[in-house]
């Protein structure tokens, strides 16, 4: 194992300055703890090593060479004789780089154990899904992978790795923090120092060390679990036992499965938004009645295939983004444009009428009437929802319809939504009528 | 040490004879530095009070004060005589030309070993504050420590000195040029916090629908009070970066997030962004937008109306807590409310504020509400 971090102790005699001498201890790190973040490039780490002091003050350097730690983040807290431990202060020493030196009171001479905490970038995880639609497309298996990226130049062996869920507030970058040629800067503008590392120097695995791997996770009875839970406004995954993820790696790991997710197979069709073609979504909830809800879905990519025919072909389906979604909240899956269900609006009838005249004998205002036929075909084996959206650009309109498309729901100021369902290979053909008013005519229009 | 001083003492007969150009001859005394002052009340300059004692002799003396490789304000340089004010007088000071030095010239009607305090505004040296907190899992209170750094970047070493804040007691600290120093300067426990969703009509998107595949985060802050409930309320709460962590109940923490604090007076309230809530999600909708009221010139061209205007906002909490949210709304212009079917606080003159209770998620979905406000807004001009 390579240690970017180092810890050295060094005995008091020497008074406050940071000669290296009088080396007593280089303590290992006992456990090691990651709370990895994909909302920001951080991570928070927290290993319990045991110093070894002695009474009255004590030194104690800690040194970050190669790595992406920001100094300002660096904690240390004893934990055990409670009040007989002060940390009095932490010094950035003048003209080197990369080391800190704590200043301990002691008033136990002996084994303590400590805690010390610091934020690093390059450590990464995202989300990404597989979702398995079965033939008819009314359900669907999706299953959930986190992948966890170490760029941190830090090896992490038997690490507890857990990964947050959300989105949290930062005002700097961890990675330019670690970058500083002075931990807090200096009041002085100073030159750009170079980068602290230009890049993780790239680790390579023996052979023997990767297949040695493998046998060793095969040898595991099931895959491992991750439990979740809810924190403050995120959602913290941390992943049973502990992994080791050495620097310039990336694990993959399964978080959940959920078989026979019911969906609904939606269509939209919105001229503005879309333009004329009609976008395919997969509906459902994140909701026990769909298998899921237990906790929300973080973001991340899915990849939809659908079984094909039998001795489980696939083929690809398309992809999508899921955006997070809390429990108990729609999903909707944009698959992208859909040729086998069409929308046809068509202007069939245009009118004016109503004019009004101002006091030069110009027009002033009139109604535009409008109508239109739209022809809805479902040319798939299986039922569609649709929604048709149409804007009018005012909010001076009024709706009649004609046919049988149910009735329009009023989604804001300028838009009518229709929602249809189709059942396979039909077609449905509907007509409606938009008064408009312009001008003065405006000032006749009620709600 | 770059700051250098000597006293040159001359004969008052001979100045007057030969006049003061000469008078930069005889080296009699380098004072060393006695006690050093670093006050950093004053977060845009940090002055520097340090004691020496000065050999003069009876007549008029001269005393060159001159430093290098560092920044100091010569204005700035004051002397304060100490223990023989009513005898010792600072007749004038001398600027050399083309030297970062000074010269004293002091009258003393003794011999004496004079101490001084010379005070001077020093460069690049100053102090930062961060805070540290740790929330409780039930997020109803933090564990506050602030952290004091100082940064000495002066060029000027200082081995030991008095530090003085602009409240609390002094404390010895020694500090080398180039050195940043982290220390604890309080610590409170326990301090009540409130936490705070807030939702803007001016700042965040209305209908996260219409955005492409997007969460709406509401910001989410902590809100702590600097006053004696809280265990704080000493002094000000200086500005500077905090950063938020919780307690995950399983012995360790989670990051929450970091903000900026500008300072915080003693009764006044701090808040913290920590991060976003995408469990709270706002769907605003106009509804409605018309004219009414409409008047007209001669020409029959229209220069007044009222209008007529809705906005729905349903707001969901898939949270498995119950929250309130502060729902902040714009109406600008003269207006009057028609009907608004939750209570508000009118801010001012355009701003509506709604303190909006929500409920835990149920086992039927979330917590809904909604919000419908009907208003006019009066006598707008075409």
């Amino acid at each position: 194992m390579k240690l970017g971090t180092y810890i050295i102790i060094i005995a008091t005699v020497t008074c406050g300055a940071w000669a290296k001498v009088d080396l007593t201890t280089l303590p290992e790190r006992e456990t090691v703890q990651l709370t990895i973040y994909n909302s920001a490039d951080l991570t928070l780490v927290r290993e319990s090593r045991p110093l070894t002091l002695k009474e009255g003050a004590n030194s104690l350097q800690f040194s970050w060479e190669n790595t992406l730690i920001d100094p300002t983040s660096l904690d240390m807290l004893p934990k055990a004789y409670a009040g007989q431990i002060e940390i009095s202060e932490l010094v950035y020493p003048a003209r080197v780089r990369n080391l800190g030196l704590w200043k301990i009171d002691s008033e136990v001479s002996g084994k303590v154990p400590v805690e010390i905490s610091y934020l690093t970038s390059g450590l990464t995880w995202r989300a990404f899904y597989m979702g398995t639609l079965t033939a008819d497309e009314k359900a669907m298996r999706l299953q959930g992978y986190v992948v966890v990226t170490n760029n941190s130049g830090e090896d992490y062996e038997n690490a507890q790795t857990r990964l947050i869920v959300g989105k949290v507030h930062m005002i700097d970058e961890i990675a330019a923090l670690a970058r500083r040629q002075y931990p807090y800067g200096s009041p002085i503008a100073v030159p750009r120092a170079p980068a602290a590392m230009a890049a993780a120097p790239a680790r390579t695995l023996a052979r023997g060390a990767v297949m040695e791997m493998a046998v060793m996770d095969t040898a595991a009875a099931k895959p491992k679990e991750i439990v979740k839970e809810g924190l403050s406004e995120y959602f913290l995954y941390t992943i049973e036992g502990n992994e080791t993820i050495p620097t310039g790696w990336s694990k993959r790991l399964p978080s959940f499965e959920a078989d026979e997710v019911p969906v609904v197979n939606l269509y939209k069709y919105e001229e503005e938004r879309y333009g004329p073609q009609v976008i395919r979504f997969l509906s459902f909830k994140n909701n026990a009645e769909h298998k899921l809800g237990e906790t929300p879905i973080p973001g991340g990519v899915l990849k939809v295939y659908r079984n094909a025919g039998g001795a489980q072909h696939l083929s690809y389906t398309g992809q999508s983004a899921f955006k997070y979604i809390p429990v108990d909240e729609d999903v909707e899956l944009s698959l992208g444009a859909a040729a086998d269900i069409v929308v046809e609006p068509r202007l069939m009838d245009h009118a004016t009428e109503n004019y009004r005249f101002d006091s030069k004998g110009n027009v002033a205002g009139w109604d535009d009437v409008q109508t239109y036929r739209i022809k809805v075909s479902n040319t798939r084996d299986i039922p569609v929802k649709i929604e048709i959206k149409r804007n009018f650009h005012t909010s001076y309109w009024k709706l009649t319809n004609k046919g049988d498309c149910g009735a329009y729901e009023a989604e804001d100021l300028d838009t009518a939504k229709y929602t249809l369902v189709l059942e396979p290979q039909t077609r449905r053909t509907f007509e409606y009528v938009v008064r408009l008013y312009q001008g003065t005519r405006q000032e006749d229009w009620r709600k | 040490m770059k700051v250098r001083m000597s006293v040159l003492t001359a004969v008052v007969a001979v100045l007057i004879v030969i006049g003061a150009a000469e008078a930069r001859i005889k080296l009699v005394a380098l004072p060393e530095r006695a006690a050093t002052v670093i006050r950093l009340d004053n977060p845009a300059a940090t002055l520097i009070e340090e004691e020496r004692v000065l050999t003069l002799q009876k007549g008029l003396n001269k005393v060159d004060f001159s430093w290098k490789a560092v920044s100091i304000d010569s204005d700035s340089i004051r002397l304060t005589v100490l223990d023989h004010p009513e005898d010792v007088t600072l007749l004038n000071v001398s600027y050399p030309p083309n030297e970062a030095a000074l010269v004293w010239e002091i009258a003393s009607s003794g011999d004496y070993a004079e101490t001084v305090r010379i005070s001077y505004l020093l460069s690049n040296i100053d102090r930062l504050v961060t805070y540290k907190a740790i929330a409780d899992k039930a997020e109803t209170k933090v564990d506050l420590k602030s952290y004091l750094v100082l940064r000495n970047f002066s060029g000027e070493d200082f081995a030991n000195a008095r530090v003085l804040l602009d409240y609390g007691d002094s404390f010895e600290q020694g500090i080398a040029h180039e050195e940043t120093k982290q220390m604890l300067f309080l610590k409170a426990d326990g301090v009540p916090i409130t936490k705070v969703w807030k939702w803007d009509s001016a700042t965040l998107p209305w209908d996260a629908e219409k955005l492409n595949n997007e969460n709406v985060g509401i910001p989410v802050s902590y809100r702590i009070v600097n006053d004696k409930k809280s265990g704080l309320g000493e002094f000000s709460l200086w500005g500077g970066k905090a950063r938020l962590f919780q307690d995950d109940g399983r012995e360790s923490t989670i990051f929450l997030g970091e903000d900026g604090s500008a300072v915080v007076p003693v009764g006044e309230k701090m808040e913290l962004y920590i991060g976003d809530s995408r469990d709270i999600v706002v769907t605003q909708r106009k509804m409605q937008d018309s004219r009414i009221n409409v008047r007209k010139n001669n020409r029959g061209d229209v220069i007044l109306f009222d209008t007529d205007e809705v906005i729905t906002a349903k707001i969901e909490n898939f949270k498995d807590s119950p929250a309130v949210l502060t729902m902040i709304q714009h109406i600008d212009g003269q207006w009057d409310m028609a009907k608004c079917n939750m209570k508000y606080e009118r801010k001012d003159a355009f701003t509506l504020e709604f303190e909006i209770e929500l409920p835990a998620r149920g086992a039927d979905g979330p917590a809904v509400k909604e919000l419908e406000m009907h208003y006019h807004r009066r006598n707008v001009r075409q």
